[in-house]
């Protein structure tokens, strides 16, 4: 079984590979990481979202950098710029598509990656780093995707962006000063449009590539976890490799390529035949251009900013609004604490867990389709119900999870 | 290892091979299919091709002698009514040019001819030099200070220093290596030049 | 299984939520029923919009050459037809109103129609053309959009034709604003299928080729 030594590359002298080698990490970096990275053979379904988070990492990198070559950030220019790409640009439609799909299908892909972690303990020691990093990386895209939504200076660019940057005026003391120099003007303008691009297009994705990076050499130190949830280097063959561990390639190279083709369809399904996503992913009104004296009737953010907007809404507290925001999101970087069960998988873990976890994702679920509606009396009860379901996992956890009555874990991955 | 398995192995290893082959062919026309609207984005793009659609000049201002700027494609195009005696003047030039009957220059077919010109009267020609993109100047008169004391009158490149004579033929010795470009172009009517288009395309729209 | 079902409901729900995202005008909007690739209709719908929409409302995003190529004439026709010889055929479609004209008679700008049918839906275009009703005190309103300073430009459609040609004319000027909304939706939709299909059978090799290679691995 543990016979997968062919995907070792070895560098010969007198080769071109060996001459790079011998300059160069090459080889050492590829079996480190790829070739000798010894992999759970238990991974299921919801292992595809960590390489298909790259695969649109890539994708919002290069389709980003062809739309930058006929955007033109400026709030005189930027909307007609958006319809030149989709109009007079050779194929302008489709890369703008592919990058206004990719947005969401980014968003998809890590809520179901972190999803992943949820239910398998992946944020428990030793990956409590790997974790940090990960959730560093969607605060950053959070703030990647906000600014990218404001270039098409659309209506909805320009008026999700005025009540996202208000959130700094609720700050005390230094609150209206701060949202003032964020925005560089006395309202959103030019000069805002021009900062975000620059944040957009270049520092937020340099960020984002370098910590894409330290999760991927993090995981790669500690090991890939399994729903199992067992430490696969605990059992070791005569050759100090793990016993339940395949090579990263070719298994799950071409594990992955089947996960990336089927993710791929789906893409193009979405892109070609409803790359609106029914008004969720291109928001209707932002087919008008920004007008900063006339408000849409109804502001809502892109879908994967409902669930967050709805615990703000719910807070009748300006200050506590943008706080419970803030802090439903800094409460996922406590995770690694907050639950103190020895055991990581769901699989093997006492009922109480699988409850709350499952309030959690109904809250989390529900608070984002709330997020998309107008706030009437009736919904901002229903979201303050689930705002506190939310927090209640987070809070209640901590206690339960000391003395949570767990089922055996198996010695070996099953 | 024992037999049997080395023996289900090597079988595998055949198809394994084939199988990759064929996912690596696929995957890299797919590939190349993807790169086919990343890499045709980058031509002139359809607003491009509307500020180089064909452009009218209207030449009824045009005294003998003089020369018309007009702009198209970006590029300034040149129209100048020449007298009988510059016409006349062509000719004896034959001689000292490097392309005097334009086999290696850039014109339509009609304007493949002694005068380079639909009408021999009016000259259309790209102002820009062959040698490497600058504007050259319009000098008509004959002999000067800082081109020659036989100058005939013609286009004298500042840059570089190349010479056209008045039907736009490079001179020999000089860097640029063609004549100056005839755009395709017609007659509308007597006073009105399009040009773009030569005189098919045009009866065509 | 279960779950990869799961995970595709959860990837298509927004989609299914469509109808509540564009709702919202407070009446139920007709179906506009219309059809690009009915290029009759696009071209009937061009005229109309040349005729009734043109004298105070543009469609700067596109141009005179792009209509004609897309939908079935030639450079001349469309100067004909829709431009009456006036300008060029590769200018933007704009409207025929001089500047600041406008908003002297109306009391405001008549909004550029590029983007109105992905703004509001084509339902929606179809229904307000159609949607004015006499008044009380003589004048006209609009059921769709209550106090628009638009008049009632297909009136003398609406009396002088059948019912259906009347209808038939909102819904060409439906279609052509559709198109105009997004001139490459035809060329996307033809290539979609064919990514599908590729991507089908890529599927099937990379699913061919994992289950090779995992023969190896015994659980």
């Amino acid at each position: 079984m543990s016979d997968h030594n062919d995907s070792k590359l070895v560098a010969k002298n007198g080769t071109l590979l060996g001459w790079f080698d011998k300059r160069y990490p090459l080889v050492s970096t590829w079996n480190v990481h790829v070739g000798e990275y010894y992999a759970p053979k238990n991974f299921n379904f919801w292992y595809f979202f960590g390489s298909l988070a790259l695969i649109v990492l890539v994708n919002q990198i290069v389709t980003g950098i062809w739309l930058t070559m006929s955007y033109k950030p400026s709030a005189a220019e930027a909307f007609a710029s958006v319809e030149y790409i989709m109009r007079d640009v050779e194929w302008g439609w489709l890369i703008r598509y592919m990058h206004s799909t990719g947005a969401s299908a980014f968003f998809l892909v890590v809520y179901l990656h972190m999803m992943r972690g949820m239910l398998y303990g992946s944020y428990k020691e030793p990956r409590e780093l790997v974790w940090l990093i990960g959730m560093m990386l969607f605060l950053l895209l959070m703030a990647e995707a906000f600014m990218g939504y404001l270039l098409p200076w659309g209506q909805m660019s320009y008026w999700g962006a005025q009540v996202i940057i208000s959130l700094f005026g609720a700050i005390p003391l230094i609150g209206p000063d701060l949202a003032l120099w964020v925005r560089g003007d006395f309202v959103i303008s030019d000069v805002t449009l021009n900062r975000f691009f620059a944040l957009h297009v270049i520092a937020l994705p340099l960020v984002l590539v370098v910590l894409v990076f330290m999760h991927i050499v993090a995981l790669h130190q500690v090991g890939s976890n399994n729903p199992d949830g067992v430490e696969i280097k605990k059992y070791k063959n005569d050759r100090g490799l793990p016993m339940d561990g395949i090579p990263f390639h070719p298994y799950y190279s071409v594990k992955d390529s089947m996960g990336a083709v089927f993710f791929m369809l789906l893409f193009a399904i979405v892109m070609f035949y409803a790359p609106e996503g029914g008004g969720y992913f291109i928001e209707a009104p932002n087919f008008e251009p920004a007008n900063p004296l006339k408000t849409p009737d109804h502001i809502a953010p892109v879908w994967y900013f409902t669930p967050f907007y709805a615990i703000l809404r719910a807070i009748p507290d300006k200050f506590l609004g943008v706080v419970a925001m803030g802090g439903a999101i800094a409460v996922l970087f406590a995770m690694p604490w907050l639950d103190r069960c020895k055991v990581k998988s769901i699989r093997y873990r006492g009922l109480s867990f699988k409850i709350l976890l499952t309030i959690l994702v109904v809250s989390f679920v529900i608070l984002g389709w709330l997020g998309t509606q107008p706030a009437t009396p009736e919904l901002t009860k229903l979201a303050q119900i689930f705002t506190a379901l939310y927090f209640m996992f987070f809070l209640i956890l901590p206690f339960t999870s000391v003395n949570e009555k767990t089922k055996p874990v198996p010695e070996r991955v099953t | 290892m024992s037999t049997e398995e080395q023996n289900s192995t090597s079988v595998n290893l055949e198809r394994r091979k084939v199988l990759t082959g064929a996912t690596g062919v696929v995957g890299a026309v797919g590939a190349t299919f993807l790169a086919v609207p990343f890499v045709s984005s980058w031509q002139p793009s359809e607003r491009a091709k509307a500020a180089g659609a064909p452009v009218n000049a209207d030449i009824s201002q045009l005294q003998l002698g003089q020369m018309l700027t007009v702009a198209w494609r970006g590029k300034p195009v040149w129209v100048v009514r020449r007298t009988p005696e510059m016409l006349e003047g062509l000719a004896p030039l034959d001689g000292q040019l490097r392309d005097p009957a334009s086999d290696e220059s850039d014109q339509p077919e009609y304007c493949k001819n002694p005068a380079r010109a639909v009408k021999a009267e009016y000259l259309v020609v790209v102002g820009i030099c062959t040698h490497l993109g600058c504007a050259p100047l319009f000098r008509p008169a004959i002999g000067s200070p800082d081109i020659g004391a036989d100058w005939q009158g013609g286009f004298f490149c500042p840059c570089h220093g190349s010479r056209f004579d008045l039907a736009g033929r490079v001179f020999q010795s000089v860097p640029a290596p063609t004549n100056l470009e005839v755009p395709p172009h017609h007659f509308i009517t007597d006073t009105l030049i399009r040009i773009g288009e030569g005189p098919s395309e045009g009866a065509q729209a | 299984m279960k779950k990869l079902l799961i995970i595709c409901s959860l990837f298509l729900l927004p989609l299914s939520l469509s109808a509540q995202a564009g709702g919202g005008y407070g009446i139920t909007l007709e179906h506009a029923n219309n059809d690009l690739r009915d290029q009759a209709s696009l071209q009937r719908g061009a005229v109309l919009f040349s005729n009734y929409c043109m004298a105070c409302h543009s469609i700067k995003y596109i141009r005179y050459n792009r209509i004609a190529r897309n939908i079935g004439w030639s450079d001349d026709e469309i100067m004909e037809k829709m431009a009456y010889g006036q300008g060029r055929v590769v200018d933007d479609v704009e409207t025929r109103m001089l500047p600041d004209i406008a908003k002297g008679v109306f009391g405001t700008e008549p909004p550029d129609l590029s983007l109105m049918s992905r703004l509001k839906g084509e339902d929606y275009i179809y229904t307000f053309l159609r949607a004015y009703h006499e008044t009380e005190d003589g004048t006209w309103d609009n059921t769709v959009l209550k106090g628009t300073a638009m008049p009632n430009v297909l009136e003398g459609i609406k009396r002088h034709s059948t019912e259906e040609e009347y209808e038939q004319a909102a819904r060409d000027i439906t279609n052509f604003l559709s198109y105009v909304g997004e001139p490459s939706k035809l060329d996307r939709l033809d290539l979609g299928w064919k990514v599908i299909a590729f991507l089908l059978l890529m599927l099937l090799l990379t699913y061919l080729l994992k289950r090779e290679y995992w023969k190896d691995i015994k659980h």
